[in-house]
């Protein structure tokens, strides 16, 4: 789905964090230390962060900056992390947030934006 | 007198639009026709839908919807948009817990 | 309580350009900001900036960020980073957030430097992982060095819809249309022409109907909307990507002025909710002062030369400098913000329909609204003359604030004159020595070198280049017109790089020579 920038024409090669694991939702993923934890899901290939309490639509990054919260996930435990501003760290426990929990709705599976 | 205050101004029926299941709120999951049938309820101000639908209450503060929501209540009433008033500016501004928001230290620490 | 003589809130442009002043002066200052790093978005601006060695033009967005944070170190400003104001008073006291504690300060002068946030556009879909802010993606990409997407679609012809655009082809990322419910482009038509001529349409009077896709964005439908922004049936057009960008203009964040009891207006032409403020940012209440993007929407150099005067304003107010100094360096910062805010896309002109350039010249229509200046359109301006010999072409067709290319020429073979938004014009008898300095100086990319007519046959044109991989002389491929359509073969000639070009790279390519004012940009085979 996405990927790094291995060289950037202007920037050059980013420098960044060493390589560390985390899980998501019990599965191991990796990242760079010290990234925003939303950057290294994004370089999985992870869209979706959480879905909504009402709707049980799924979110993932808005705005990137800590400001629309629509990223937010359950990080070691604590709901509504924004994740894109949080670094990741070593063994870091992750998990999608359904409303404002770990457990998936009852309806399993998320819904689609509804057709006209 | 503000036509936001004049409650008898007959502002039509409420009709349904194609877009009303619109997301327009994205932390509180507000649409749009929630908040149109709400202006038809009597909501004339961004506070009173506020406190109605929780409209710009959620975890982003109205970052995203305060300028939509104004639209729509204003294309509902009739009135430009810059007869709202808009929300309320309180403390604290951003997301904070409780336990936070009730710790307070002594100085910021300064390297002088 | 622990009192500053100045707190400014927002470590961005601004809030920096008046923390540095403040200081200089002698005062004691501090510096909060809510984000891990200083700087607010100019660390994700890596074009070259517009307007004249005042204003840092020529030199990028990032590179303005590390020299403002080292002058600020200089200055002993300090800066607190991970401090979130959360509360401001009438009686000039914050509270701020700095990890797990609450701390309460007096100010005896406050500088709110909040800058803006992103609008945002309601369409079917918008909720969708896959749908972001265009700041959202420059942060990815310019900050995390991670690809927002492959195939994006951009919402919005702003300069941020333009730049991130081209931003995003840097990165590699196939960008496969710009649309805009607006009828004519609203940035900068020279960054427009960038993004046109490496072949991504631009579809104006068109807006998103739908953002497709189950648990992520897999495809967008846009369609054309008449004058009163309805959908014309029948006109949709579908497009397979991953990423919906969203640039739709910018709103002040001016809520902690609104809590401190500041008048505020609606003012659309400055972004939104903003304060009643002189022009050196003083606010209703004394000693509360706003500077850049929170008190109206423009651009990074006018927000630096903003924080600069109310610095300066700031000083006066409390003491530090007696009225009489002020005057000469306060005239010149006036001089430098009035430069900045003349021209096309003036504050004062927005939404005004313009149909000539300031000289007289009819607009480039198809730059407004596919992005590029036609071949019919282009020998018009001032800047497009035909010589022997390599000599510059200048598509440059707007006024626009920007002279790098009149002080970078050793020659002085480009003249823009005292008004930095008058268009550039080929001044007679001079010589060029095909040095591409006007190429790699150029912030709109709008400069070539072109030698029209070899004497074989051929043409010779120098285009500037940032991208990855950077072809190699003799390489062929294709040539690309202004609107980013194959218009012939093209072999690569020359291949420039050097420190003063500043990573913009110079390609000369060699074409047959009726296509010499054609050909704009080069596609290796392949």
């Amino acid at each position: 789905m996405s990927e790094r920038i291995p060289e950037h024409p202007i920037l050059g090669v980013q420098k960044k964090g060493r390589v560390v694991s985390f899980t998501l939702d019990g599965k191991t993923l990796q990242g760079c230390e010290g990234e925003p934890i939303a950057a290294a899901l994004k370089v999985n290939g992870v869209m979706v962060h959480r879905y909504t309490q009402k709707q049980h639509r799924p979110r993932g990054i808005f705005c990137a900056i800590g400001r629309c919260t629509d990223c937010v996930m359950i990080v070691d435990g604590v709901p509504n992390t924004r994740t894109c501003i949080t670094p990741l760290r070593e063994g870091m426990k992750i998990q999608t947030q359904y409303g404002v929990s770990a457990v998936p709705f009852d309806d399993g599976k998320p819904t689609a934006a509804p057709k006209k | 007198m503000n036509q936001v205050n004049d409650r008898n101004r007959d502002i039509g029926p409420f009709v349904p639009q194609p877009d009303d299941d619109q997301i327009i709120c994205r932390c509180e999951e507000v649409t749009k026709g929630e908040i149109r049938r709400a202006v038809h309820d009597g909501m004339w101000t961004i506070t009173e839908v506020r406190r109605c639908l929780r409209t710009g209450m959620g975890l982003c503060q109205g970052q995203t919807c305060a300028k939509l929501v104004k639209r729509i209540v204003a294309a509902e009433l009739h009135i430009p948009q810059s007869e709202l008033e808009p929300a309320t500016s309180r403390a604290p501004m951003r997301p904070i817990e409780m336990r936070v928001f009730a710790n307070e230290d002594g100085e910021v620490k300064t390297d002088e | 309580m622990q009192r500053f003589d100045l707190i400014v809130v927002g470590a961005g442009p601004a809030g920096l350009s008046a923390a540095i002043e403040a200081a200089e002066k002698g005062m004691r200052v501090i510096v909060f900001d809510e984000n891990a790093k200083p700087g607010g978005q100019l660390f994700k601006q890596i074009h070259k900036f517009f307007g004249s060695k005042e204003h840092r033009a020529r030199v990028r967005g990032f590179v303005i960020g590390q020299q403002l944070l080292e002058e600020a170190d200089r200055a002993g400003v300090q800066v607190v980073l991970d401090a979130t104001v959360i509360g401001l008073y009438q009686d000039k006291e914050i509270v701020v957030k700095i990890r797990d504690e609450i701390h309460h300060l007096k100010g005896d002068a406050i500088l709110i430097a909040t800058g803006a946030s992103e609008n945002m556009v309601p369409f079917d879909g918008w909720t969708l992982p896959g749908v972001m802010g265009a700041g959202a993606a420059q942060t990815l990409m310019n900050l995390h060095g991670v690809l927002p997407g492959k195939r994006v679609l951009m919402l919005g012809t702003g300069n941020v819809g333009l730049v991130v655009s081209f931003q995003l082809l840097q990165c590699g990322c196939e960008v496969v249309a710009l649309a805009d419910a607006a009828p004519a482009i609203g940035g900068y038509g020279v960054h427009a022409a960038k993004v046109a001529r490496c072949g991504v349409p631009f579809y104006l009077s068109h807006t998103i109907r739908e953002a497709e896709g189950t648990d992520h964005v897999t495809g967008v439908t846009i369609a054309k909307v008449d004058e009163h922004f309805q959908f014309i049936p029948g006109t949709e057009k579908h497009f397979d990507v991953d990423t919906i960008c969203v640039a739709v203009g910018l709103s002040p964040m001016s809520q902690l002025l609104k809590m401190a009891g500041c008048s505020m207006v609606d003012d659309p032409k400055r972004g939104g909710q903003v304060p009643v403020c002189d022009e050196f940012g003083a606010t209703s209440i004394p000693g509360i002062y706003c500077a850049g993007d929170v008190s109206g929407i423009e651009e990074a150099s006018s927000a630096m030369i903003e924080g600069r005067m109310a610095g300066e304003a700031i000083a006066r107010y409390l003491g530090y400098i007696p009225e009489a100094d002020c005057k000469q360096a306060e005239k010149q910062l006036e001089r430098g913000l009035f430069q900045l805010r003349r021209g096309m896309f003036a504050p004062g002109r927005k939404g005004t329909k313009q149909e000539t350039t300031d000289e007289g010249i009819r607009l480039s229509q198809t730059l407004l609204t596919k992005g590029y200046v036609a071949d019919d359109e282009i020998e018009r301006f001032p800047g497009v003359t035909h010589r022997v010999g390599v000599h510059p072409v200048i598509e440059c067709t707007q006024n626009i604030p920007c002279n790098p290319c009149q002080d970078v020429c050793p020659k002085h073979c480009i003249s823009i004159g005292e008004n930095i938004t008058s268009l550039p014009t080929v001044v007679l008898d001079s010589t060029c020595i095909n040095c591409g300095m006007c190429v790699a100086g150029c912030s709109g990319q709008a400069i070539f070198l072109i030698d029209e007519d070899k004497g074989d046959g051929t043409a010779e044109i120098t285009v500037p280049y940032e991208f990855l991989p950077l072809p190699s002389e003799g390489d062929t491929g294709t040539a690309l017109g202004r609107d980013g359509q194959p218009v012939c073969g093209a072999s690569v000639v020359r291949v420039r790089r050097s420190s003063a070009f500043d990573k913009t790279n110079l390609l000369t390519i060699s074409v047959p020579k009726e296509y010499a004012m054609k050909a704009r940009f080069f596609k290796r085979c392949g």
